[in-house]
């Protein structure tokens, strides 16, 4: 077969036929990245000079993943992504920052922590140190993670259309603008297939439920108490998922008037539904809470555009796939094979000419940080035998790579990606 | 006994309002707590971690009916301490250093609090000298671990050589869980069982407890 580029490769693996080879996607998005102290290191195993890493999201912490390592390892994706985070702050204006590992790293300028009596390192809503912190990321810790601040009198006066509106709300000009001119400019000046990271349809993303980004989250903040929600209060929760899902509907029209069709494919949500073992939550309350929603996202994109819809959803998920390809689910990410139900050849058999795996690639729990390099080259060949036959399949490990991940190993399996040695 | 029924009924159906009531009444009328707690609450739960168990109930309904368990066992506890009364095992619980995340380990501590073992929480990011000031000091039987991020995983090794050097290992069983762990890793660090899920890690306290 003719060598292809990026954007034709991305192209044929989502409409399920045959390309030059695997398309591999890394960074293009928040759960397909690379956390920015492995990233550090693999860009001096990949013999590239020593430089501030440039932090893409700083809950997680990813990197940015430069030209000079997405030309290296062939990266077929970029992602569309507006410059704000999940802390509510801009991603702009660059300033140094060490890790504790003595990384060198570069942050938006509003990343502003302080530091408790423990050493740990709490971040503040939009980057204001007068507020009370939203997260806290231990000491000689990696990863930010959320802290409760729902309000003891929350449950007293539960209003759906204040927390949805505190969720999300209608994209601005100068978001529009930024849309436009980035989606222009990429599609100009690189190959790559556009991923266009929009997120909306995350109902209920067990990590949005927290508000890290707002000042005084209203409704219900607390993960655990949310979850009891789902089954004891459906109609607080359904009256959310539905103002949302109109203003969501509402932000579509005006990301499909600002990039049209020169994104490929559209990150519609990030609501985690499995966990090792099954799904968290029933077959019957996913068709009763979000699958009618679901549809109505997906129905518009499809009837609008020609993307194709992502849903990310961690762990075992089997028992939902029916409904998800029903309301018209075209990509899953992360395809956690190790969950109960996920087998590769299973999914494959079962789902490949119906739905496309963005993932599955590599386990990020397991072989990756802790298995050896043949190990993960064995993994990474049969992952590729599966589920790119016919196409319907884009590489990325299952979820980010994570801190402490050995980069001999993540080298070991880009050469098998690309059948071909990245150094020496 | 048909109103303790109803009890039951709402620790399974995660009706804590009813769970409350019915506790109150029955310790009005003067109902053993010993009985309340082994007739009624111990076999709900089970019945709970058995519907889990058949993906008949899933987290949302697990973490309701251990709402309920747990408004019964706040009215019930006191009487019981001053009764006298011996729980199955003491287990001291917690989410290893450096990892916040605490959603799993409740759960485990309240189904493990619903199958009749007294649960001493230390929450989350517990450092390793904190799990053995608790053995120590606390007399516990079971220490389970908890962690969600693969850079926590070793935490729990940390832990059970710190158990180790300070000459309290063999007097407790070591239970760890949580996403990234398998059997496997629990038997490459010396724990001494794994479970995947909340009921899973009860049935095997029981079992550790009895050996």
């Amino acid at each position: 077969m003719n060598q292809m580029t990026s954007r034709e490769r991305v192209r044929a693996a989502i409409n399920h036929k045959p390309s030059d080879r695997v398309p591999v996607d890394l960074g293009s998005t928040p759960v397909t990245g690379i956390h920015c102290t492995t990233y550090s290191r693999l860009r001096r195993a990949l013999g590239l000079p020593y430089e501030p890493v440039k932090v893409i999201e700083p809950m997680q912490m990813l990197a940015e993943v430069d030209t000079e390592v997405a030309e290296i390892l062939q990266i077929d994706t970029i992602g569309l992504q507006l410059p704000t985070t999940i802390f509510g702050f801009p991603n702009c204006g660059w300033k140094p920052f060490k890790f504790f590992d003595g990384t060198d790293l570069l942050v938006s300028e509003f990343f502003n922590v302080t530091v408790d009596s423990n050493g740990d390192l709490l971040m503040h809503p939009e980057g204001d140190l007068s507020t009370p912190p939203s997260a806290r990321m231990p000491k000689d810790g990696f990863y930010f993670d959320a802290i409760v601040r729902q309000q003891p009198d929350a449950e007293k006066r539960l209003d759906p259309r204040e927390f949805a509106e505190e969720q999300v709300r209608l994209y601005n000009e100068e978001e529009l603008n930024y849309l436009q001119s980035t989606a222009d400019y990429y599609y100009k000046n690189t190959e790559k297939s556009l991923v266009g990271c929009w997120w909306q349809g995350g109902l209920g993303d067990i990590a949005l439920v927290p508000g890290m980004s707002i000042r005084n989250p209203h409704g219900i903040r607390d993960p655990q108490r949310w979850y009891e929600m789902l089954v004891e209060n459906p109609d607080y929760i359904r009256d959310i998922f539905a103002i949302q899902t109109d203003i969501g509907i509402e932000n579509l029209k005006l990301y499909k008037q600002a990039v049209g069709d020169k994104i490929d494919i559209i990150v519609v949500s990030g609501t985690d539904f499995g966990s090792q073992r099954g799904p968290l939550i029933s077959p019957s309350l996913f068709r009763s809470l979000w699958k009618p929603f679901y549809k109505k996202i997906n129905d518009w994109i499809h009837s609008n555009t020609n993307w194709k819809t992502f849903y990310h959803s961690c762990g075992s998920i089997a028992m939902l796939m029916d409904d998800l390809i029903e309301c018209g689910v075209d990509i899953i990410n992360p395809v956690q094979c190790s969950a109960a139900g996920m087998e590769p050849d299973q999914l494959k058999r079962k789902y490949g000419d119906k739905i496309v795996f963005w993932g599955g690639g590599v386990n990020t729990q397991c072989t990756l940080p802790f298995g050896s390099a043949d190990e993960v080259k064995e993994e990474v060949t049969e992952r590729i035998r599966i589920f790119g036959k016919s196409g319907g399949f884009v590489f990325a490990t299952i979820h980010n790579i994570q801190a402490n991940t050995p980069v001999e190993n993540i080298i070991a399996m880009y050469e098998t990606v690309l059948g071909e040695k990245l150094c020496n | 006994m048909e109103d303790l029924k109803k009890l039951s009924d709402a620790i399974i159906n995660g009706d804590v309002q009813t769970a409350r009531s019915v506790t109150e009444s029955a310790l009005n009328a003067g109902i053993d707590p010993v009985k309340i707690v082994h007739d009624y609450m111990v076999p709900a739960m089970n019945e709970v971690g058995r519907r889990f168990d058949c993906n008949e109930y899933f987290v949302p309904e697990l973490l309701l009916s251990a709402r309920a368990m747990k408004a019964c066992l706040e009215l019930v506890k006191p009487k019981l301490v001053s009764g006298g009364v011996k729980a199955q095992g003491r287990v001291v619980i917690g989410t290893v250093k450096g990892d916040l995340h605490d959603i799993g380990k409740n759960l485990v501590a309240a189904m493990l609090e619903g199958g009749g073992f007294e649960v001493i929480d230390l929450g989350v990011n517990v450092a390793p000298e904190k799990f053995v000031d608790a053995v120590k000091n606390m007399d516990a039987n079971i220490v389970a671990m908890s962690a969600l991020l693969t850079t926590t995983m070793p935490a729990m090794k940390t832990t059970i050589d710190a158990l180790k050097n300070s000459g309290v290992r063999d007097k407790v069983k070591v239970l760890v869980g949580g996403a990234p762990i398998t059997q496997k890793f629990a038997e490459e660090i010396g724990a001494d069982g794994y479970s995947e899920n909340a009921p899973g890690a009860v049935a095997l306290a029981r079992k550790l407890i009895a050996a």
